[in-house]
Order: C-alpha cells, then structure tokens, then sequence
C-alpha cells in the first residue's frame, strides 16, 4: 500500500469523518495545537539561549536542561496528540500540503539534532557546566535547535493556508 | 464608542495598500507568532520557579530577572506585529467577540504582571509564604494561555 492510499484509508473512517464534520472541532484543536506548541517552543528556546550562553549563563546547564526537560516533554505530548487528531480528522488534506512534509522533514531534524547533542558534546557537561565558555558543539546544537524549531512554528501556521497544495 | 477609530483605521486602507496576495497579513501572523514562543518561554521560566519547580537553584528574583529582557523583547514584537495586524484588517478586530475578549485579557495580565508579579518575583522568598508564589504564577500562566487562545481563535470563529 502506498503512503497516500494510508491517507486515502483514514480519511474514511466515521471518527476522522466525525472530527471533519464537527463545527467547533477544527478551531479548537487547531487553537488547543497552536497554543501547546508555542509553550513547547518557548521552553526549547530558553534551553537554546541557555546553549548559546547567552541567557541564564548563572545557572549550569545540565539544570537549565534536567529541570526544563519535563515541561518540554509535557507540552510537547499535548501538542503531539492534538496534532496527530488534527491530522486523523484530515488525512488527505494534510497529505497534498508542501508546508506539511516540510513541518514533519524539520521536526524529524530536530530530534536528530537533539539525539546527537546528547550522543557527543553533552556528554562532557560536567567540565564546562558552569563555565561561561560553552563549547562550539553546544553553541551550534543551539543555534540549529534554535532555527529548526522556528521552522516548524512557521510551517505549522502557514499550514493553515491553502498555498503549495498539490493533488 | 471606538467604532469611529477602527472605521479610520479601516479607511487608511492600509491592508489593502499593502496585502493584495494575503501574504503581508501571513507573515504579520508567523512573526507574531514567532514573537509569543519567546514571550511564553520567558513567562514559564518564571511562573513554573513560583510554583517551586523550573531552575530551583537559582533565587526567584535571579530567575525573573534573567528571563526580562527576553518577556520584554517578546512583548515589543507581540505589539509591534499585532498593532500591523490590526492595521492591516481593523474591521475584522472590531467585529470579533474574541479580539475584545483578547484585549481585556491583555490589560489584566499587563497590570497583573507590572504589580502583583513584580512584587512576588522581587520579594524575599524566606518571607513569601508557600502559598502566594504558587497562586501568582498560576494566575499568570492561566492568564496568558487564554489569551493566546483568544488570539489564535480571531482568525477562525467571525
């Protein structure tokens, strides 16, 4: 089965056509969506300040990263789970939309971003944890998480918009 | 009462002049978007140090005041791109309950946060009971998700 015919398939079971149909439902969950990733994001971007050292630098950095690391986590299941009710309500919609895949492609680089963070600079964290010197490695995981997750928050809204729409 | 300013603002066809793809108001949109992760993010590290979780190392009144710039940069450019907003589409504002829901909430969480916050985030943690960080932070994080909400619902509910 190709991926579009999966979309094809959902697009006809009665709950996505219940969530299609539903007046209220596409502006709540898209309001509910919106506004669990923009806390999520805004957690992302205090940690890749905190990364770039150039916000919070009086408090180390495996802090800043163990105790915002819930949070992130929370805010983001919220954002996860009504985006994917988003998607199940509207399977085929979503499907022929440019800025969908772009949003899906940098979340995906996102977490590769994040995984290989943890994998290499972090794992010294103990001997510039709370230096003001934070290393090229963890600036620039910054920087990328940075401009990566601002892709996604971009992507996401102009979502929204019929523009690169294909069949 | 304020019909007559938004039918200025609506008169100056400043929308019009500038937007006829709809691009101009997409991009306002995405950079206040962009604007309010910013701002949110600076609120939460905050509001979750008064409710005693977030960087707990640090004093109450260090955290708030390494967050500030960043809640007063991302507030700058939440005003700077929702005034452009309004500009660019004043009749829609007039007419949506949410937008005046929205401006209300905007009002209270300004003089909330400037009074009551301030004053709690500056205080001596030892003196501050357990209770009042927890009830002012609460207040503000509840406060200003409704009113990210409001504002997200302006473009969808007429």
């Amino acid at each position: 089965m190709s991926l579009r015919s999966w979309f094809e398939w959902v697009n006809e079971f009665p709950s996505s056509v219940a969530i299609r149909e539903s007046i209220y439902g596409y502006p709540y969950l898209l309001t509910f969506h919106a506004v669990s990733m923009a806390l999520f994001a805004g957690l992302i971007v205090m940690m890749d300040l905190r990364l770039l050292g150039i916000a919070y630098r009086r408090t180390a950095l495996s802090q800043v990263q163990k105790q915002l690391f819930p949070w992130q986590m929370f805010t983001m299941g919220l954002a996860s789970v009504s985006g994917f009710v988003l998607l199940y309500g509207q399977p085929t919609r979503y499907y022929g939309k440019v800025f969908f895949w772009l949003k899906m492609a940098l979340m995906v680089a996102a977490g590769v971003n994040a995984l290989v963070f943890h994998l290499t600079t972090y794992r010294t964290v103990a001997a510039w944890d709370s230096s003001q010197r934070v290393p090229l490695g963890a600036r620039l995981a910054g920087a990328l998480s940075l401009v990566l997750w601002a892709g996604v928050v971009v992507f996401g809204r102009i979502t929204a918009y019929n523009w690169m729409t294909f069949e | 009462m304020l019909l007559p300013f938004f039918q200025w603002l609506e008169s100056l066809r400043f929308g019009v002049a500038v937007d006829e793809s709809g691009y101009f108001v997409a991009a306002v949109n995405v950079a206040h978007l962009l604007s309010l992760t910013v701002f949110l993010g600076a609120v939460l590290m905050v509001d979750l140090r008064l409710l005693g979780r977030g960087i707990r190392e640090q004093p109450l009144a260090q955290v708030a005041l390494d967050a500030q710039p960043w809640l007063i940069g991302g507030f700058l450019a939440m005003l700077a791109t929702g005034l452009l907003q309004l500009l660019a589409t004043p009749m829609k504002a007039y007419y949506s309950d949410q937008f005046w829901l929205k401006m209300y909430l905007v009002l209270f969480a300004l003089a909330f946060t400037l009074t009551v916050r301030r004053k709690v985030t500056q205080a001596d943690e030892t003196r501050l009971g357990p209770v009042w960080g927890k009830v002012v932070g609460l207040i503000s994080i509840a406060v200003w998700v409704m009113i990210a909400v409001q504002g997200r619902l302006i473009g969808m509910l007429q």
